[in-house]
């Protein structure tokens, strides 16, 4: 590491890890819960107990799979299928570009190993602690990896069970993703910057949910509101602490 | 679905979903980040999220929409996401049980 900065070098260590598990553990619980959500919901599209299981010990994308569902049919309908877990899944676009400055140290083999356990839960632990001073890329990859496998065994369980629950709406488990994407929604707000873009990707997605074929309401809402993020970017005032920053 | 496309569809997906993954650190490394295109990934991230809450939210039943008003309530004041979903999931199952 030739970099000749005063903050510790970036690091994977086996203590990192560690205290990466444990810090997530609570949350790993819940996505255990998630895990058996997707079991059930998965085996009710008609997905076979061994493909949902599967999917969800490689893609590793709870939202992203719940949205593949909606296309699970014959034949398969692959185009929209793909754009749309690419659409669900894209934010972690954004979470990997907000890591990089921090993993580009690491040798390309293990920053392309660490990009596959990057999810919400670890992602926020991690660039909390990273802001902090952290620089142990394990806490990141530890937490990572008991989530990856609380999804995965919460799948198991769920195709398990999901032939004993028979109504799984009566236990309000039919609503565990919907309010799962409204509370991370919820806590990304951010006032006038997310207003605009939120309303118009509301009404582009309401719009194609009504007008267009079944299932790109998801695509047309979201680059809908990318755009018009786009288009207020530059006239929105710059953050006085940056402009001082960028000189 | 036949065997076959399930470990197809499965693997498309899983390699999908590492694409965004390693997108972003290919991106950071290759694509300079203008305001326009910072203004964009900041609005997508929200926007997947509303485009996939309001068109379900409507679609759904009194009980969906409740459990997600809820737990949009809780989190707006609380902060806290474990307890938001559990009441959003625990509005859902009572709304049921009761009416």
């Amino acid at each position: 590491m030739p970099a000749p900065s005063p903050v510790p070098a970036t690091s994977l260590t086996l203590p990192g890890m560690v205290r990466g598990a444990r810090a997530i553990a609570p949350v790993a619980t819940l996505v255990v819960l998630f895990g058996a959500a997707f079991g059930i919901a998965a085996l009710q599209a008609g997905v076979s107990d061994w493909g949902a299981v599967l999917m969800s010990a490689a893609a590793w994308a709870g939202a992203s799979q719940f949205a593949a569902l909606d296309f699970w049919q014959t034949p398969v309908a692959w185009l929209p299928m793909l754009l749309a877990v690419f659409a669900v899944n894209s934010r972690c676009i954004l979470m990997a570009a907000a890591l990089y400055p921090w993993l580009k140290d690491l040798p390309p083999a293990q920053r392309h190993a660490v990009a596959y356990l990057i999810g919400d839960p670890n992602f926020a632990l991690a660039i909390r602690a990273h802001d902090g001073g952290e620089r142990d890329v394990g806490l990141l990859v530890g937490a990572g990896m008991l989530l990856w496998a609380a999804w995965a065994l919460g799948t198991l369980l769920g195709v398990v069970a999901g032939d004993l629950v028979a109504h799984p709406e009566r236990f309000g488990l039919d609503a565990v993703m919907l309010v799962f994407f409204a509370v991370m929604l919820t806590g990304m707000w951010k006032g006038r910057v997310t207003a605009l873009p939120w309303a118009v990707a509301a009404a582009a997605a309401l719009a194609a949910y009504w007008l267009l074929p079944p299932n790109w309401h998801v695509l047309t809402g979201a680059l809908a509101g990318g755009l018009a993020g786009a288009l207020q970017a530059p006239r929105a005032p710059r953050d006085p602490g940056q402009a001082a920053a960028g000189g | 679905m036949t065997d076959t496309a399930t470990l197809l569809a499965c693997a498309a997906i899983a390699g999908i979903a590492y694409l965004t993954r390693v997108g972003g650190l290919w991106l950071m490394a290759w694509v300079p980040l203008t305001p326009r295109v910072e203004g964009f990934l900041n609005a997508l991230a929200g926007s997947v999220l509303v485009a996939l809450v309001v068109p379900g939210a409507v679609r759904g039943d009194a009980a969906l929409q409740a459990a997600v008003l809820a737990a949009i309530a809780g989190m707006a004041i609380t902060r806290r996401a474990v307890p938001s979903i559990l009441l959003g999931v625990a509005t859902a199952a009572a709304w049921r049980a009761v009416l």
